[in-house]
C-alpha cells in the first residue's frame, strides 16, 4: 500500500501548480481549469486519508467537493460567455470595474 | 342612581357650555351676546348652584356615590383602564357648592368690575370664566388622580389665561407666565408621583374598596401586595405622597412656590377672588383632602405638610406687613392662610383643615371683592397710603369687607376665628402628644396670628378709617348695586359660617352642634373609606399621631390673646386722622420684608446664575468632548477606509493574488506555532 505521505505530497504539487495557473494566466477557460485543479488537490486528500483511516466520510465529501464543482464551472462559463460578448476576448485582466 | 349621575354630570357641564357660548358667539356675532357673556356666565353658574346644593342635599340624605362617566383607555392585556367618573362625597358636595356659589358672586360682581368700567375684550373674560368653573367643578368631583391631574392641569391654563387678561401691559403678561411656569413646576411632580401611583397600584381611584389608598393600607396592614419597586412599602409611600404634595405646593402657593401668587394680582380683581383666593389655589389642598386616606399612612408626609404649612404661614404673614397695595396685603394673606390649611391637614386634623379651606373662601372671596370695589372707586389706584376715609363713601362695603377683616384675623365670633383654632387646637395637641416638629410648626402658626391680626387692619384702617389721603379718595363713588350685592351676601356669610363647627365650645355645646364634623364623619354606605372618622384612626393608628388632651378653649384664648394685641397695635398706630408708616421702623428689615426676601431675585440668580452657566459648561463638554469623539471617530473611519479601499483595483488576478499572499501568513502563522520550524 502506498504510504498517506505520497498522496499528500502528490495533492500539494497539484494544488501548487493550480494557485500558479491562477496567478499566472489570464485566458480565463485557463484561469477556470486552475480552480479545478485546486479543488481535485483537496479531492485527492479526502480519498486518500479516507483509505488511510477506514472510515466513508473522506469519500462523502469528494463527492460533494464534485458537485461544488460542477456548479462553480457552470458560473464560470457563464460569467466566461458574457465577458467574451463585451470585450470580444477572455483575457480576465480586461474587466476592470467591478471596484468601489 | 342613573339619574344622580347625570344631573352631576351636568354641573361642570353647564359652565363649559357658557364657555363655549361665550367663545363662539364672542367670535362670531359679539354684539349678540348679552352683557358680553356675563349672563350666560351668570346662569350656567347659578344652574351649578342648584344643582351642586341639590347634590349636597342627596349626599346628606345618603347619596354619597361612585360613578364612572367615561373609559379614556380602556383595560388591555392585564393593563389597567384610564377613566373619567365622578366621586360624590360630603367633601366633593362641600366644594362644589363652594366653588359655584363664589363662582356666581363672581360673575355678578364682574358687571360691575368688568363691564360697567367698559373694559374690552368681555367676551374672552367670560368665556375664561367659564373654562375655569367648569374645570374645577370637575376636578372637585374628580373619581381618580388622573382626570384630577388633568383639570388641574386645565385650572392652571385658565389662570394663565385671565391673569394676562390685559396682556397688552407687560405686567400682567409676564405674571400670567409666571404663573403658569412655577405652579407647572410643582406639577412636574404631581405627574411622576401619578405615574408612580399608576404603576404601583394599577389603579388611581380615590375611593372604594379597589382605590389606592385602600390598597397602600392594606398592603402596610400585610394584607396586599403592591409592585413598590423593591422598597420598603412605608418608604415608598412617603414618596410618592411627597411627589403629589410637588403638585400641592405649586398650586396652593406654599413655600417654596408662593412666588408666583402676589404676582398673579395683576389680573382682574374678580379674577383675584375666585382663582387666586378662594377656588383654585385651594385645589391643592383640596387634593390633599382628597387623598387623605393615603397621607394618613405616612407620618413623614403629615409631618412635612404641617412644617411647609406653618412655615408659610409666619413667613407670608412677615411679608404682608410691610406692602402697600392692598391686594399685594390680601396675596400674602392668602398664602398665610393656606399655610394653616395645610398645618391642620398635617397634624391630623382633616375636619379642621377643611373647615378653614371653607371658611377662608368664603372671607378671602369677600375681602377681594371688597378691594375690587376700593379699587374702581379709587379708579385703580391700588396704593393703601392714598386712600383713607372711604368708609363713609362705600358704607355697605365697609362693613362687609369689616366683618371679612375680623373672620381673617380669627376675632371671635366670625368664621377665621373657628376655623383657624381648629387648626391650632389640633397641632397643639398633635404636638404636645409626641410630635416636636408639629409643635415647631404650631408655634410659627401661632405668632403668625399676630402679625394675621396686624396687617389685617393696618388694611382696614388705611383704607376706610381716618381723612382721605388723596383728591381720588376724597371723590371717590359709592359702589354700584352689582358690586354691593355679592358683597354684603358674603359679609353676611363671613360672619355666620363658622358656626357650623364650633370646636371650641365643643365642651359646652355638645357634639350635636359640630355640623361640619358630623357631615364628614358619614356614614357613607359603600365609601366607608372616605369618612374623617376612618381618616382620624388611619392617622392614630398607622401614622402614630396621638393627640395629648389640652382644653380647646386654653388653646383658643391663647390664640385669641395673639390676634388681639396685633389688632391693638394696628388700632393704637393707624386708626388715628393722619397715620405715618410705623413700620419704618424697622429699618433695613422692612426693605427686605417688602422686597419679599429677594427670593425672585435669588430665583433669578438661580436662573441665570446657577442654571445658565451649568447649561453653557455642559455645552461646551458636549461639543467638545462627546461630539469630538463622535467626530475623530467617524473622520478616522473614512480616512482609514479611503487609504484601504485602494487595493481594490477591479482585476481579478490581484484579488487572487491577495488570496493567495493571505493563505500563506496563514499558513506560516499555522506552521510556526505548529512548531514545525
Amino acid at each position: 500500500m502506498v504510504p498517506l505521505e505520497y498522496y499528500l505530497l502528490f495533492s500539494a504539487a497539484m494544488f501548487c501548480i493550480g494557485v500558479f495557473g491562477v496567478l499566472a494566466r489570464r485566458n480565463a477557460l485557463v484561469y477556470l481549469m486552475s480552480v479545478e485543479l485546486m479543488l481535485n488537490a483537496a479531492n485527492v486528500v479526502f480519498v486518500a486519508s479516507s483509505a488511510h483511516y477506514g472510515t466513508i466520510s473522506g469519500q462523502v465529501f469528494s463527492l460533494f467537493t464534485m458537485a461544488l464543482a460542477a456548479a462553480e464551472v457552470a458560473v464560470g462559463v457563464g460569467i466566461v460567455l458574457v465577458a467574451y460578448r463585451k470585450f470580444k476576448d477572455i483575457d480576465i485582466t480586461n474587466p476592470t470595474s467591478m471596484r468601489w | 342612581m342613573a339619574d344622580v349621575t347625570a344631573a352631576v354630570t351636568a354641573i361642570p357641564l353647564v359652565p363649559f357650555a357658557a364657555f363655549l357660548v361665550a367663545l363662539l358667539v364672542g367670535h362670531y356675532a359679539p354684539r349678540a351676546l348679552p352683557k358680553g357673556g356675563a349672563l350666560p356666565g351668570i346662569a350656567a353658574t347659578a344652574i351649578s348652584l342648584v344643582l351642586s346644593v341639590w347634590a349636597f342635599l342627596t349626599v346628606g340624605a345618603g347619596g354619597a356615590t361612585v360613578s364612572q362617566v367615561w373609559t379614556w383607555v380602556p383595560a388591555a392585556n392585564d393593563s389597567f383602564a384610564l377613566t373619567f367618573g365622578l366621586l360624590l362625597d360630603p367633601l366633593s358636595a362641600l366644594m362644589v357648592v363652594v366653588v359655584s356659589g363664589v363662582s356666581l358672586l363672581v360673575h355678578v360682581f364682574s358687571l360691575g368690575y368688568m363691564n360697567d368700567e367698559g373694559e374690552t375684550g368681555l367676551a374672552r373674560y367670560y368665556a375664561g370664566l367659564g373654562l375655569f368653573t367648569a374645570s374645577m367643578l370637575a376636578f372637585a368631583l374628580a373619581s381618580n388622580l388622573l382626570q384630577a391631574f388633568v383639570f388641574f392641569e386645565l385650572v392652571g391654563f385658565c389662570s394663565w389665561w385671565l391673569i394676562g387678561h390685559w396682556f397688552r401691559e407687560p405686567g400682567p403678561a409676564s405674571a400670567a407666565k409666571k404663573a403658569f411656569l412655577v405652579t407647572r413646576f410643582g406639577d412636574y411632580f404631581l405627574l411622576v408621583g401619578l405615574v408612580g401611583v399608576l404603576g404601583t397600584f394599577g389603579t388611581a381611584a380615590f375611593a372604594g374598596d379597589a382605590s389606592f389608598p385602600a390598597l397602600a393600607h392594606a398592603a402596610l396592614e400585610g394584607e396586599a401586595s403592591v409592585n413598590t419597586f423593591g422598597v420598603d412599602p412605608a418608604t415608598w409611600f412617603t414618596i410618592l405622597g411627597l411627589l403629589i404634595l410637588g403638585g400641592v405646593i405649586g398650586k396652593s402657593a406654599q413655600f417654596p412656590l408662593q412666588t408666583w401668587l402676589p404676582d398673579a394680582m395683576e389680573g382682574p380683581t374678580p379674577v383675584s377672588a375666585l382663582i387666586h383666593a378662594a377656588t383654585m389655589v385651594a385645589a391643592g389642598v383640596y387634593l390633599v383632602a382628597r387623598l387623605y386616606g393615603f397621607y394618613a399612612l405616612t407620618p413623614t408626609a403629615l409631618t412635612v405638610i404641617a412644617l411647609v404649612g406653618g412655615f408659610t404661614a409666619l413667613f407670608a404673614a412677615t411679608m404682608a406687613l410691610v406692602k402697600r397695595e392692598i391686594k399685594q396685603v390680601l396675596a400674602y394673606s392668602t398664602i398665610s392662610q393656606y399655610g394653616y390649611i395645610m398645618l391642620g391637614l398635617g397634624s391630623g386634623g382633616y375636619v379642621a383643615g377643611v373647615f378653614h379651606l371653607l371658611t377662608h373662601a368664603t372671607f378671602k372671596a369677600l375681602l377681594f371683592l371688597g378691594a375690587g370695589a376700593v379699587i374702581i372707586a379709587m379708579h385703580h389706584d391700588e396704593d393703601m397710603w392714598k386712600m383713607g376715609g372711604l368708609k363713609d363713601r362705600m358704607p355697605t362695603v365697609y362693613w362687609a369687607f369689616l366683618s371679612g377683616s375680623l373672620a381673617l384675623a380669627g376675632i371671635v365670633p366670625f368664621a377665621g376665628f373657628w376655623s383657624k383654632d381648629a387648626v391650632l387646637h389640633h397641632a397643639l395637641t398633635v404636638g404636645l402628644g409626641g410630635q416636636p416638629l408639629v409643635l415647631f410648626a404650631y408655634l410659627m402658626g401661632l405668632v403668625a396670628v399676630a402679625f394675621t391680626g396686624f396687617y389685617t387692619f393696618r388694611m382696614v384702617f388705611l383704607t376706610f378709617h381716618g381723612e382721605p389721603r388723596s383728591e381720588t379718595a376724597r371723590d371717590a363713588d359709592a359702589a354700584s348695586a352689582n358690586m354691593r350685592v355679592p358683597v354684603a351676601i358674603l359679609g353676611v356669610l363671613a360672619a355666620v359660617v363658622g358656626l357650623v363647627n364650633v370646636d371650641p365650645l365643643k365642651g359646652v355645646v355638645g357634639e350635636r352642634l359640630l355640623f361640619l364634623e358630623r357631615w364628614l364623619n358619614g356614614p357613607l354606605p359603600g365609601l366607608a373609606g372616605a369618612t374623617a372618622e376612618h381618616y382620624h384612626e388611619l392617622v392614630v393608628d398607622v401614622a402614630g399621631f396621638h393627640g395629648a388632651t389640652v382644653s380647646p378653649v386654653v388653646s383658643a384664648v391663647v390664640s385669641l390673646v395673639f390676634a388681639l394685641t396685633g389688632v391693638a397695635l394696628a388700632w393704637t398706630w393707624y386708626n388715628v386722622p393722619e397715620p405715618v408708616e410705623k413700620t419704618d421702623a424697622l429699618g433695613p428689615a422692612k426693605t427686605v420684608l417688602y422686597n419679599n426676601y429677594y427670593q425672585d431675585e435669588f430665583q433669578t440668580w438661580l436662573a441665570t446664575g446657577v442654571t445658565e452657566p451649568l447649561a453653557n459648561a455642559v455645552d461646551v463638554f458636549d461639543a467638545s468632548v462627546v461630539d469630538g469623539v463622535v467626530n475623530g471617530v467617524s473622520s478616522t473611519s473614512l480616512v482609514a477606509s479611503d487609504r484601504l479601499r485602494r487595493v481594490q483595483t477591479g482585476v481579478v488576478t490581484t484579488y487572487t493574488t491577495q488570496l493567495v499572499f493571505g493563505l500563506v501568513v496563514l499558513l506560516l502563522i499555522v506552521l510556526l506555532l505548529g512548531g514545525w520550524f
